[in-house]
C-alpha cells in the first residue's frame, strides 16, 4: 500500500517542486527585439509559472498562469503586467490574462501558421476575456 | 430514579461520537465532490467558449442538476448517511433539499404539496443568500463612494 502511494505521489511532488517558467512567444508579424523583451517582463513577474504570448498585427494577448498558493495576487500581477506592457509599446492593444481558458487556446495557437486566422481566434478571445455572464 | 441518575446511565449507554472519524468522512467526500466540480469547470473551459470567470455558472447548475437527479433515485441519501455535512455543504446539499423537500410533499397535490414544500429548507438559503449579499453590497458602495477602495 505504501509502495503504491510513493508510486503514485511521487511523480506528483517531484511535478509539484520544478521551478521551470515556460514563456513562449509567437507571433508571425513580431520582430525578434520586441520578442525578447516580452518575454523579460514576463519572466521577471515571480508569480507566473506559465506564460504565452500571441502577437498578430497590432494585437498583442499574453496569457498567463500564476502559481497556485499564489493564486491570491492573481488579479495584481494581470493589472501590473498589463500596465508595464502597455507603458513599453504604447501602439499594441495589449490584454494580460490569467484566465485558464487564454492559456488553453494560446497553447493551441502557437503553432498556428495562417495569419488571417490567427487574427480572428485573437479577437475571439479578447472578447471573450470581456464576457461576463 | 431521579433525572440525574437517569442521564449518568444514559451517558453510560450512549456510544461516544466518533468525531474524527466524522470529519474525515466529510472532508473526503466533500472533497471529492469539490474535485468533480472542478473537473466539470475545466470541461467548460476547454470544450466550450466559457471562462474562468463565466464557468462558474454553469457549473453550479451542472452540479445541482446531478444532485437532483442522485436524489430522484435515492442515492444521495445514501451518500448523505455516509459523509454527513461534506455531502450538505457544496452547493449538491442545496439541489438536495429542494428535490427532497418536494418529493415529501408529493402527496399533498401539486400546488399545496410540491409548490409549497419545495423551498421548505432551500428558502432560508435563498433568504439568507440575498440579504447577505444585499448588506455585502451595501457596505462595498458605502466604501467604494467614500474612497477606501475601487470597483
Amino acid at each position: 500500500m505504501k509502495k503504491l502511494a510513493v508510486l503514485f505521489l511521487g511523480p506528483l511532488f517531484l511535478i509539484g517542486c520544478s521551478n521551470e517558467q515556460t514563456i513562449e512567444i509567437s507571433g508571425v508579424s513580431a520582430d525578434e527585439e520586441k520578442r525578447v523583451e516580452i518575454e523579460d517582463i514576463i519572466r521577471n513577474s515571480e508569480e507566473v509559472y506559465s506564460g504565452t504570448a500571441i502577437m498578430v498585427d497590432k494585437e498583442l494577448l499574453v496569457a498567463i498562469q500564476v502559481k497556485p498558493w499564489l493564486g491570491f495576487k492573481e488579479r495584481k500581477v494581470e493589472k501590473r503586467l498589463q500596465k508595464e506592457i502597455e507603458e513599453k509599446y504604447p501602439d499594441l492593444k495589449v490584454l494580460v490574462s490569467s484566465d485558464y481558458k487564454m492559456h488553453w487556446e494560446t497553447q493551441k495557437l502557437l503553432d498556428e501558421e495562417d495569419d488571417k486566422k490567427l487574427t480572428k481566434e485573437v479577437k475571439k478571445l479578447k472578447d471573450l476575456a470581456k464576457e461576463e455572464t | 430514579m431521579d433525572p440525574q441518575q437517569y442521564q449518568q446511565i444514559e451517558q453510560q449507554n450512549t456510544p461516544p461520537t466518533p468525531y474524527l472519524k466524522n470529519a474525515l468522512k466529510a472532508f473526503l467526500v466533500g472533497g471529492i465532490i469539490c474535485a468533480i466540480g472542478q473537473a466539470i469547470t475545466y470541461l467548460y473551459i476547454i470544450f466550450f467558449d466559457f471562462t474562468d470567470k463565466t464557468a462558474g455558472n454553469a457549473t453550479v447548475a451542472t452540479m445541482v442538476f446531478i444532485a437532483m437527479v442522485l436524489t430522484g433515485l435515492g442515492l444521495y441519501r445514501k451518500l448523505g448517511a455516509f459523509a454527513g455535512a461534506g455531502s450538505a455543504v457544496p452547493v449538491t446539499g442545496f439541489g438536495n433539499a429542494v428535490v427532497s423537500a418536494a418529493i415529501e410533499g408529493r402527496t399533498e397535490g401539486w400546488v399545496l404539496g410540491v409548490g409549497s414544500n419545495m423551498f421548505k429548507l432551500a428558502g432560508s438559503v435563498i433568504l439568507f443568500g440575498v440579504g447577505s449579499a444585499f448588506f455585502i453590497a451595501l457596505i462595498k458602495l458605502i466604501l467604494v463612494s467614500m474612497g477606501v477602495v475601487k470597483w
